[in-house]
């Protein structure tokens, strides 16, 4: 999810992340309905026309990301072979192909700072009943953007131990990368409090 | 380059007055500021001193992130420790590490936040984040995902992101650290258009050219208070003095 985004701009880029993620939401759940393995097809070239449509670019994009998803897949197709229901696991596989494709498709054509206010719209109840969900959307935003910081800091501790020894990296890396990320924590909250900490626009 | 348009904006914002009476801070029994006392109307100034005398904590302080354990600090008569809504108006920082600033993973988020935590709905912050992207001619780093950037380019990110929020007060906290002499000198220049006041702190005098007033901070006080070319001259011999003797040998306590 981290790297799930469009190298390309697309047309659903501009429609609106809300529709985008209900839309999802009904996707997903129709492909329960049925166990129908032709159907299952169809909603698999269908989704794969859509990863199509925007481009050679996008649709090799897309497709690498998918590319994650094999374990998945053999793991399932394995044990319905053994099984001998091949047929319930064509299925199963198709229908999980199909539902990650439609939501990365989503994930990569609509910007955070969109997911984030879609969150927002939802958690409106919890508001009103005085909870602070300020917090749950910063969170969002924050997994996102220190992932691929935390994994250079990993990166550089690990590099750290090969410089000084003929052997692997093991467990005891954990607790000084666990020490760095509290540090970067603490200067994260430093750079939130610095501007306005979490404080709802509305407040 | 040529599109850049900081020039065009309006004129210098009134000096910012840093009052600090007898400031104590200390982390466990480290004793980092000890009694420090300030009255300054700030322009522009220079804060100089060595690697743990104190640069940092007093750059969080001035920017209302830590409240003084002994003693007091008013900008502009707020306490911006606790009021931390006013200090917004009155105060920005510039962390060293451009990483331990940036909170959303694209340039005009990371833009946007700062002006929806001044209250602005989310598209009217957009448009001012595009605003500002505009001005610093760099209208195309837009939808540009923080991760792809370098390490200078992220620095000039976060310089926007404080500029969008207009504080009347800069605190630069070593914001050159480790930056090639081309993008450093980018970035001065950058911050040389900036209209509001600015304390930038550092290790290193060069960077204070055209600083009218410095502080000298040694151990958690002020060395000396004054005319920047004076101040600077004593910080240089008392630095190449001590850079004879051997003190990285000294453990604390």
């Amino acid at each position: 999810m981290i790297s799930l985004t469009s190298p390309v701009r697309t047309r659903a880029h501009d429609w609106p992340a809300g529709a985008k993620l209900a839309g999802l939401c009904l996707a997903t759940l129709g492909l329960f309905f049925s166990a129908d393995p032709l159907v299952h097809l169809a909603a698999l070239v269908a989704v794969l026309a859509l990863y199509a449509a925007p481009g050679a670019q996008f649709l090799r994009t897309g497709l690498r990301s998918l590319w994650m998803l094999w374990p998945f897949v053999l793991v399932v197709a394995v044990f319905h072979l053994i099984d001998g229901s091949a047929g319930q696991g064509a299925v199963i596989v198709m229908r999980l192909v199909t539902a990650v494709a439609l939501a990365n498709l989503v994930t990569m054509t609509t910007r955070l700072s969109d997911m984030i206010a879609v969150v927002r719209w939802l958690t409106t109840p919890l508001r009103r009943l005085g909870l602070k969900t300020r917090a749950l959307e910063i969170a969002m935003a924050l997994v996102i953007r220190m992932t691929p910081v935390l994994l250079d800091k990993g990166a550089a501790l690990t590099e750290s131990w090969r410089a000084r020894s003929p052997r692997r990296p093991n467990w005891r890396i954990v607790l000084p990368f666990t020490l760095l990320a509290l540090d970067d924590a603490d200067h994260i909250s430093d750079a939130l409090r610095a501007r306005g900490g979490l404080v709802s626009p509305e407040d | 380059m040529k599109d850049v348009r900081l020039d065009q904006i309006d004129e210098q914002m009134p000096a910012s007055r840093v009052q600090l009476n007898s400031v104590g801070f200390a982390h466990e029994s480290r004793v980092v500021l000890d009694g420090l006392s300030l009255d300054l109307a700030v322009t522009r100034l220079g804060v100089v001193g060595r690697n743990g005398s104190g640069k940092t904590t007093l750059a969080r302080l001035l920017a209302g992130l830590v409240a003084p354990k002994t003693g007091s600090y008013e900008l502009n008569g707020i306490d911006v420790a606790r009021d931390r809504k006013a200090a917004l108006g009155e105060v920005g920082i510039l962390f060293q590490n451009p990483d331990h600033q940036i909170i959303f993973p694209t340039v005009l988020e990371e833009i946007a936040f700062g002006l929806t935590q001044l209250g602005r709905k989310k598209a009217e912050a957009e448009e001012g984040a595009r605003a500002i992207l505009q001005r610093f001619g760099k209208r195309h780093w837009e939808t540009a995902y923080i991760n792809t950037l370098s390490h200078g380019q992220k620095h000039l990110v976060c310089l926007m992101a404080i500029v969008a929020m207009a504080p009347r007060l800069l605190i630069l906290d070593e914001p050159f650290a480790g930056l090639d002499i081309p993008t450093k000198a980018q970035l001065r220049r950058y911050l040389a258009h900036y209209t509001g006041n600015m304390i930038h702190i550092t290790h290193d005098p060069a960077d204070l050219d055209g600083y009218d007033q410095t502080v000298w901070l040694d151990r958690g006080q002020a060395r000396e208070i004054g005319e920047s070319s004076a101040v600077i001259a004593a910080y240089v011999t008392e630095m190449t003095r001590a850079g004879e003797a051997d003190d990285i040998a000294d453990l604390p306590g």
